[in-house]
């Protein structure tokens, strides 16, 4: 057994964890930010192997020291305070470090999903995959690192498989997007109307749109914003004044407008059910006060979902999620054990 | 040539079913236990079973020297089988998650209730049809649409369910994997049309026999079988004008696959005891 690889890999980060937003928007790099950083740490003799993980979230460095002391981790200290221009002490108030087994644990966890905000979201592997990729290609990694990364991933794909920490969405916008699928299946071709400029309607959308849905039409009471929202999300407009006479075109309605009373009602669609009496609308109520009126949920081959409906979707497969958390622990922290001692075992 | 027909054809229906409500049960724990769904694990129970129903009936057909048809014990099983090789048909093109494990409880329990009830499976002579081909297809050609309003009935019944979740904003367990209202509404619209289609066709076939032996045919029969036609088509038609859909339509079709599975025990009752060989032939309702 080594003693140098026992006190070599190294985590130096910042995130959702223990720093507030406004802090944390200060440790954000750009892409550009990362690679610089990365060849930072390259040129640093006193690391062998090093990756940069930056997401909107967190940043990390994980590396492996090429001659353990205790001076390393104020070296890497050193060298992200020049590239986020902070000051040291700032760092040290908001950084976390880990080392050796600890790292394993980490980096497992936040492969799964299981350290990020959302618990069992699966960005963060991409995410991951990404700085590992970029790390390879600048030369900044080497069996250790790569044997680390590589065995997240796989941890990640086991924790997943075997638990249910990914189950169910926990985003406004993805519940919206598995009820859409529900209702229609495919609906690469269903057509969306966005009514209203709020934020939550906006990321309704645009999760939408992600997963497929090609046609969407915005509009709101100020031309202006819908325009800039269209541009956005790369949709058409539509006057603010006439969209009322256009409903039997849409299949999923989002409205998130700051009406102050209701702005549609079943008499609104009653051309609409005339004009196809066997098509299924989904309607999305994200306003506040509501926008749609309630009624509307007891018409035939209507489904209605306003925000607090959405929300319980989304809390109850959060605190699902959450009661996986243990089972996923244990069973990453297993497979550390195993990759920890095979790391042992060669070096 | 047929060295397996001197088995007991019961034994194997009873296998068949067997093998039916398992796959149904693997499918519900999966499901229960908030597992994957076993979609393609479920796929070679529903094979095998539907293998041994096969040899099931041929050895019964060989016994009763023609289309194993003469009694409600025999059309149940037809109607089973008719169903489970619809659902082999267009499961793989329609992609209807779940359509396998409600159609394997389907056949599983009517299957299991038809060899329990030994009273359907009153004895014949050989040869009932007649030997008359198109007799035999009249009455294959009804059955199989039984096996199209099966699968439609079971697919509307899966419509209902889903709106109900989607209306009672239920989104876990079998809610989730269930197809979307939109996939069922169409298959059931297609099924429809085709279940129509095949039925008007039979009773074309069985038509063309009646005119010329009409004695041979009782009036009771004759009206049950035009009630279910007049009952399908209707809905057929009152959806092609979409006066009748989705969920109004679902109910419909479920009331009239129940009205035509309850009217098979009459009419098989009413021509039990004219049991002469060439005497009688089947209709929709056999």
């Amino acid at each position: 057994m080594s003693l140098e690889t026992l006190q070599s890999l190294l985590v130096l980060g910042c995130s959702h964890h223990k720093t507030p937003l406004e802090v944390r928007e200060r440790f954000t790099l750009n892409q550009d930010g990362a690679h610089a950083l990365q060849a930072r740490l390259n040129e640093c003799s006193a690391l062998s192997e090093s990756i940069v993980l930056a997401t909107c979230n967190r940043l990390e460095i994980y590396a492996r020291i090429a001659k353990p002391d205790s001076q390393t981790d104020a070296v890497i200290r050193q060298l992200l305070s020049k590239e986020l221009d902070l000051k040291p002490e700032f760092l040290d108030d908001h950084l976390y470090q880990y080392t050796n087994l600890e790292v394993i644990e980490h980096a497992f966890s936040v492969a799964s999903g299981l350290d990020s905000q959302l618990i069992g979201e699966t960005e963060i592997l991409g995410q991951m995959k990404q700085a590992h990729a970029a790390a390879q290609q600048s030369k900044s990694t080497g069996p250790t690192l790569n044997r680390l990364f590589e065995k997240s991933f796989q941890a990640a794909k086991i924790a997943r498989t075997q638990t249910g920490i990914g189950k169910g969405q926990v985003s406004i916008g993805n519940v919206a997007v598995d009820l859409a699928s529900r209702i229609f299946g495919k609906f690469e071709t269903s057509r969306v109307l966005l009514i209203g400029s709020g934020e939550v309607g906006q990321r309704t959308a645009q999760a939408l749109k992600s997963r497929g849905v090609t046609s969407l039409e915005v509009t709101s009471r100020t031309l202006e914003n819908a325009q800039s929202l269209a541009t956005e999300l790369e949709a058409k407009t539509i006057p603010f004044e006439e969209y009322k006479t256009q409903l039997q075109r849409f299949d999923i309605i989002i409205s998130s407008t700051a009406a102050p009373g209701l702005i549609l009602n079943p008499i609104d669609f009653t051309a609409a059910r005339k004009a196809c009496p066997a098509r299924p609308f989904f309607l999305i109520d994200l306003a506040m006060p509501r926008d749609l009126d309630p009624q509307l949920s007891a018409l035939e081959n209507f489904y209605l979902y306003n925000l607090d409906d959405l929300s319980e979707i989304a809390n109850e497969n959060l605190a699902r999620r959450s009661a996986e958390c243990q089972q996923a622990q244990r069973l990453l922290k297993a497979q550390a054990w195993q990759l920890w001692l095979q790391l042992r075992r060669r070096s | 040539m047929f060295e397996y027909a001197y088995c007991d054809d019961r034994l194997v229906f009873g296998i068949g079913a067997a093998l039916y409500l398992l796959s149904a049960v693997i499918g519900l724990y999966a499901l229960l236990r908030s597992k994957a769904y076993p979609r393609v694990g479920l796929l070679p129970f529903i094979g095998i079973a539907f293998l041994v129903q096969t040899i099931g009936l041929n050895l019964r057909g060989t016994e009763v020297g023609g289309c194993p048809l003469g009694n409600s014990f025999e059309v149940a099983q037809f109607i089973c089988w008719s169903a489970v090789l619809l659902y082999f048909i267009i499961g793989p093109v329609s992609r209807l998650r779940l359509l396998g494990l409600f159609t394997a409880s389907f056949a599983g329990i009517l299957s299991a209730i038809a060899l329990l009830i030994p009273a359907w499976d009153a004895p014949y002579l050989p040869g009932r049809f007649g030997g008359d081909p198109w007799i035999e297809l009249h009455a294959a050609m009804a059955i199989f649409s039984y096996g199209v309003f099966t699968i439609l009935t079971l697919v509307s019944g899966m419509f209902l369910l889903q709106q109900h979740g989607l209306k009672q904003k239920q989104h876990r367990g079998i809610y989730a994997v269930l197809p979307s209202v939109q996939q069922l509404d169409i298959m059931a619209k297609r099924l429809l049309l085709t279940g129509v289609f095949c039925l008007s066709a039979a009773l074309i076939f069985g038509a063309l026999f009646w005119i010329e032996n009409p004695e041979r045919v009782p009036i009771f029969k004759l009206s049950v079988t035009g009630f279910v036609w007049v009952g399908y088509f209707t809905v057929a038609m009152l959806r092609l004008q979409n006066r009748l859909v989705t969920r109004r339509q679902a109910y419909a079709v479920i009331l009239l696959f129940l009205l035509a599975l309850l009217s098979l025990w009459p009419v098989q009752t009413a021509r039990e005891p004219a049991q002469v060989p060439h005497v009688e032939e089947p209709t929709i309702a056999s």
